[in-house]
């Protein structure tokens, strides 16, 4: 394992796993947003380092359908995407998902428009909730550079065959420079199994891919679509524990910090949750039992796992960085209350959103975001969806 | 129709032959009436030839709210005569409903292919059709028939609805639609049929455990098993003596369906053939008649 901490830009580091996992297309539009990520592969390719095929598509959606070409006849396939784009690819994400194509794509995670922004949140993400793919949050350069690689892993696996993607905080994450630990190419190459689909395009062998589906059989290739979403689980699971036998780097579907004693839990997913580390540290510090609480896994929802997570808590604060506009809470939060509704002894829950459209929210927001939520808790205000720090 | 009754039809036809314009067009008739009606299609691949189902009801009761598929109708109209043979058009019909078909064939023989406890009504329409508009498509002369063999509507009720469907071309049609009314016969059927009741091949359809993922297909080239002989009311012959062998019909032919036999000489896999006529069409020497489908 390469034992030298280097720096390099988030982009450049999910560009170094792409290379690194040799993948065999690279199909993007480079408009923005989009990110360093797929510049630095056409460079890549260009200069030969990578042996891919880079195809530089008129659209967004035009990416994310040469990606299901690419993927259906058994090419390692590679995409980014942000914001807008990812919205412009959307009737393609589900097509992908339910033609069980195991693309794997960084979304370089944004607000959408109107007005006009491409800076960080999570509301391209949760419009793409639905789609049917794996999807995986990082909090740092160094899980980017380790979420891309084992998210080759989990898609291609025989029993998955899901489009996963990596969710990467815009700017945050993506133009952000820090150190990491890259890996050595034989190391990769004993972790990521060859990708065969086994009902790959081969005129040698041909197949029908995308038939339609009648009312008589769509229900039935609902199903098990739903099913095996549910049951990729197991095998991210796997890869993660084979990923952290070769670097020490653990990886769960919930992830906590400082959460076992704790009364009061503040969730938040993605970037945002190092510097929420920071503010429980501080709280602690004065002796308040608070911890934290990150969703790694956002699809397939790690029910047991997030349920057991937050088990002892009285007070769980969510912070969501998108709106559901007219919605019970952020799009986070009604997931959460969903997941613990059926529960006979649950956590209180309070939900905020914050950090839009390329927001900070420092550390002293958090430990505002805590007491807030502690007080709310105690006044008994649970209806309510707060918008913090919004301008009067 | 009593006061308090609600009546259920389903139409047995096929792509391009009109059966969800009868549809919407009794519907039309019934509300025109003051009568409360729906007319929705079964959507499916829509394509010319292939068998297609359309439904209505029809109430005085009041606004009807069930909307799903006609499952145990009290009437069923066959638009297309070959459709008794390939699918179960009685299926789930009313003890003492009513059908009416199109077909050449005499209410006698009829009669013999058919059994149940229902009321038979039969008309040629394909005839009244291709003499009253040109064209085999029989949806407002099979229209003429319903209201013969059931009186849920009067038949001056259609006048309007097919005057602002068809424009230039509604005399035609409310000619059909009379002319079919006035031919029209009734009878009963016996309960007992003649043989064993006639078993129709129902695919089978998947269940989720079967599916691939991805739904992927792969038996290569299983389009073949699809019938779509089934979708003919014409098939082509051919006049051998007036054959020169050019193979123009097997190039023109869109289903890739005729070759030569054994003798040399021209024919069409009736497995296949659609009974499109372009081989008649595009045959120089005239060598080729499209024949009615008995």
């Amino acid at each position: 394992m390469a034992t030298k901490r280097i720096g390099m830009e988030g982009s450049f580091a999910i560009a170094e796993a792409v290379k690194l996992a040799n993948a065999d297309v690279v199909a993007a539009y480079p408009i923005t947003p989009q990110t360093h990520i797929v510049e630095r592969l056409a460079e890549l390719v260009a200069n030969g380092e990578l042996n891919a095929e880079y195809i530089p598509v008129e659209s967004e959606h035009s990416a994310m359908s040469a990606c299901l070409g690419s993927s259906a006849v058994g090419a390692r396939t590679f995409t980014a995407t942000a914001g807008q784009g990812l919205e412009l690819m959307h009737e393609v994400l589900y097509v992908a998902s339910s033609l069980r194509l195991p693309i794997v794509m960084t979304v370089a995670n944004r607000a959408l428009s109107g007005p006009l922004s491409v800076w960080g949140d999570h509301s391209d993400v949760m419009a793409t909730r639905d789609c049917g793919w794996i999807q995986i949050f990082a909090e740092n350069v160094q899980q980017v550079f380790d979420l891309v690689l084992c998210a080759f892993h989990i898609a291609e696996d025989p029993s998955v065959l899901f489009p996963t993607m990596v969710h990467v905080d815009g700017f945050h994450l993506s133009h952000v420079i820090e150190s990491l630990y890259l890996l050595e190419q034989e190391e990769v190459d004993k972790f990521l199994p060859k990708y065969h689909h086994p009902y790959a395009l081969n005129p040698d062998k041909p197949v029908t891919i995308g038939a339609f589906g009648p009312p008589n059989i769509y229900t039935e290739t609902k199903k098990p679509q739903d099913i095996a979403l549910r049951a990729s689980k197991k095998v991210i699971l796997q890869v993660w524990r084979k990923f952290s036998e070769l670097t020490g780097r653990y990886y769960s579907p919930v992830e906590s910090y400082k959460a076992k004693d704790a009364d009061v839990l503040l969730l938040v997913m993605g970037s945002f949750s190092e510097t929420a580390m920071m503010a429980i540290d501080k709280m602690r510090e004065e002796g308040q039992k608070v911890g934290l609480i990150r969703l790694r896994l956002w699809r397939p929802f790690p029910f047991d796992e997030f349920r057991q997570a937050v088990a002892q808590a009285q007070l769980l604060i969510v912070l969501d960085r998108a709106l559901s506009f007219g919605g019970p809470t952020g799009p986070v939060c009604s997931e959460i209350q969903a997941a613990l509704y059926p529960l006979e002894t649950r956590p209180k829950i309070i939900s905020f959103v914050g950090g839009l459209g390329g927001r900070d929210i420092s550390v002293p927001t958090f430990e505002d975001i805590i007491r807030r939520g502690m007080a709310k808790a105690k006044q008994g205000r649970l209806d309510e969806l707060e918008m913090i720090e919004v301008r009067e | 129709m009593e006061k308090d009754e609600t009546i259920e039809i389903r139409w047995h036809g096929r792509g391009g032959q009109g059966a969800v314009t009868s549809a919407e067009l009794l519907a039309l008739a019934a509300i025109n009436e003051g009568k409360f009606a729906q007319a929705f299609p079964s959507f499916g691949p829509e394509r010319r030839g292939a068998p297609v189902l359309a439904f209505n009801r029809i109430s005085n009761v009041g606004h009807i709210r069930v909307r799903a598929a006609v499952t145990n109708p009290d009437v069923v109209v066959v638009l297309d005569p070959g459709l008794i043979y390939i699918t179960d058009v009685t299926s789930g019909l009313k003890q003492d409903g009513i059908v009416v078909v199109n077909t050449p064939k005499s209410l006698a023989d009829i009669k013999s292919e058919l059994s149940g406890p229902w009321k038979l009504a039969v008309v040629n329409a394909t005839v009244i059709a291709r003499e009253a508009l040109g064209i085999p498509i029989v949806n407002t002369a099979m229209l003429g028939a319903l209201l013969k063999a059931t009186e849920i509507l009067g038949l001056e009720s259609l006048v309007e609805p097919i005057k602002e469907r068809f424009g230039p071309r509604a005399k035609n049609n409310i000619d059909a639609c009379h002319r079919a009314y006035e031919e029209t016969l009734m009878a009963e059927l016996s309960v007992v049929g003649q043989g064993p009741r006639k078993a129709f091949e129902t695919e089978r359809l998947l269940s989720w455990q079967e599916l691939l993922p991805g739904c992927v297909v792969i038996e290569a080239g299983n389009a073949k098993q699809y019938r779509t002989g089934d979708w003919k009311s014409q098939h082509p012959v051919w006049d051998q003596q007036r054959c020169i062998k050019c193979g123009i019909c097997s190039l023109f032919c869109p289903e890739g369906c005729i070759g030569q036999n054994k003798e040399g000489d021209f024919e069409a896999n009736m497995y296949y053939c659609k009974g499109c006529g372009i081989c008649a069409r595009e045959c120089w020497t005239e060598a080729i008649t499209m024949v009615e489908e008995t």
